[in-house]
């Protein structure tokens, strides 16, 4: 059984060299052009620039046009300034009804439920749950990774799939995850892929009972149900039945993380919908810088992606 | 064969290479979580009615590694010129008191959760970025700190949880209010906020 595992390890690695080997000749050339570039403001050719200013978002989004920069306020000189990101909110009424019809059915149903479900199932049942279904999700990270050109993601996705499915019990474990093997998931979906290829997000929609989307994200539900196998269960109430059962014990896991975001909040809508641009922009980011294809445009800032681009101390 | 082992030395040694260097910021961060540790796991103040005592003691460690001017003039951006002198520090005030009250509950129901500061990147000569994560055995969480380097001291002045920067959430919110509204008004409404909890 072991000699299999290596097997399968054997195979997995020499899929992930060659992308390895090439994403360490794309980042021996990064310190060149760091040096060369140097912390002016300046707008340079796409690189990891510490203060180039992301011009093309920041008109993009910004509804309210910069035209005098103040320079003591507005912070230009700040290295996160392309993590500015707005997002329109063309139907704001209509949004803000959803997002307090979702918040009751969160503070009325979801979490009382979600609680009672929490005393009475022990967290090692509910984490083993939540793997579960995590597992059956393959095929769409899957896919998304493929199209984003993420070769060595959709290599560990499957790896994980694999191991987990068969090591792991029916996807109930997760021993990909652990030190020994340390195949992290690739937690993306259709909308990354879109985002990735450069499709913006468009507005801000918030849908009821989903929540927060956009257009763009909005395909993630159409890419699942084609993608998922649960969906495919011939008994039309069983689908809906698997996924009450998801919704619950993930919120089981995370209780107290909406609430803080709203009540610390002056005006909780746009919290809310500020916090999922944020999230979004941030997760095409990296997904972007672990693309093949789109890794090379990304637009200049410090840290693009917490795991690949430390800064040399001159 | 051959080239598959120098590829696996090459591999190896890009993974070796990650930094994992702590300079100023990450000491400056890490003692700061220290003491708050500290407060939290003290045996001599347990209980509800050591509530009061703990929160006087994390106010101090709160305003030492907390840069409150910065974390509040970054909120406003251009808008900090519309407030008086006396508006600004009403405002600065009110900021935190309505942080205090949204996050105090948490940090005192901390109970041994793991806190691993794994990378500190240099974003420029006076900011960085220290990077950690709390680990529960559910799930983990990335928070970020970004801290200035202020009169020879590094101060936070920005946190970033989950990848959702606190300051960017909070400006969003105050350029909307103050987009059609006076500073009075959004004054008036951070009083409020406070006075409900």
């Amino acid at each position: 059984m072991f000699l299999m595992m290596r097997y399968c390890l054997l195979i997995l690695l020499l899929l992930i060299l060659p992308v390895e080997i090439m994403a360490i000749s794309c980042r021996a050339e990064e310190p060149v052009q760091a040096v060369s570039g140097g912390v002016s403001s300046e707008t340079v050719s796409p690189g990891p620039d510490q203060a180039v200013p992301d011009n093309r978002s920041h008109s993009k989004h910004n509804g309210t046009g910069n035209t005098t920069e103040d320079e003591d306020f507005d912070y230009d000189d700040d290295p996160f300034k392309s993590e500015r990101v707005t997002i329109d909110d063309p139907i704001e009424s209509f949004n803000r009804t959803m997002h307090n019809f979702n918040d009751k059915l969160y503070f009325w149903i979801l979490k009382p439920v979600a609680t009672g479900y929490k005393a009475a199932v022990p967290e090692p049942a509910r984490i083993s749950v939540k793997n579960f279904f995590s597992n059956l999700r393959y095929p769409a990270r899957l896919v998304s990774c493929l199209f984003q050109g993420d070769f060595a993601g959709a290599a560990t996705e499957t790896g994980r799939f694999a191991i987990n499915t068969v090591w792991g019990i029916g996807g109930l474990m997760d021993p990909s995850a652990g030190k020994e093997l340390n195949l992290q998931m690739q937690d993306t979906d259709l909308g990354e892929t879109l985002g990735v290829y450069g499709v913006g997000h468009g507005f801000y929609i918030v849908w009821p009972f989903f929540g927060p989307s956009s257009p763009r994200d909005s395909l993630n539900f159409l890419g699942n149900q084609v993608l998922y196998p649960l969906s495919f269960l011939n008994i039309w109430y069983a689908s809906l039945m698997t996924t009450s059962v998801e919704t619950i014990n993930r919120t089981s896991l995370r209780i107290g993380d909406y609430e803080a975001l709203v009540e610390a909040a002056i005006d909780p809508y746009v919290a809310v919908r500020d916090a999922y641009a944020q999230y979004r922009m941030h997760e095409v980011r990296v997904r972007k810088a672990k693309s093949l294809f789109f890794k090379d445009n990304l637009p200049g800032d410090a840290m693009p992606d917490s795991a690949s681009h430390p800064k040399p101390i001159p | 064969m051959k080239k598959y082992s120098i590829a696996l030395i090459l591999l190896t040694i890009v993974l070796i290479c990650q930094p994992g260097f702590a300079g100023a910021p990450t000491a400056a961060v890490d003692n700061t979580v220290n003491r708050v540790l500290q407060v939290l796991r003290d045996p001599k103040m347990k209980g509800p009615s050591a509530k009061q005592a703990k929160t006087e003691r994390l106010r101090v460690i709160y305003k030492d590694m907390f840069d409150e001017m910065e974390f509040s003039r970054r909120t406003l951006t251009r808008n900090w010129k519309k407030f008086t002198p006396a508006q600004q520090k009403e405002f600065v005030d009110l900021f935190e008191q309505v942080l205090e009250k949204a996050y105090l509950d948490k940090i005192l129901d901390y109970s041994n959760e793991k806190v691993v500061f794994y990378k500190e990147t240099m974003a420029s000569d006076r900011q960085a970025e220290v990077e950690s994560k709390v680990v529960t055995s559910s799930k983990e969480i990335p928070i970020f700190y970004r801290m200035i380097l202020k009169d020879g001291k590094w101060k936070v002045y920005d946190v970033v949880v989950e990848n959702v920067s606190l300051v960017q959430n909070y400006r969003t919110q105050f350029n909307d209010i103050l987009a059609d509204g006076t500073p009075e008004k959004l004054l008036e409404t951070l009083r409020k906020k406070v006075q409900t909890h």
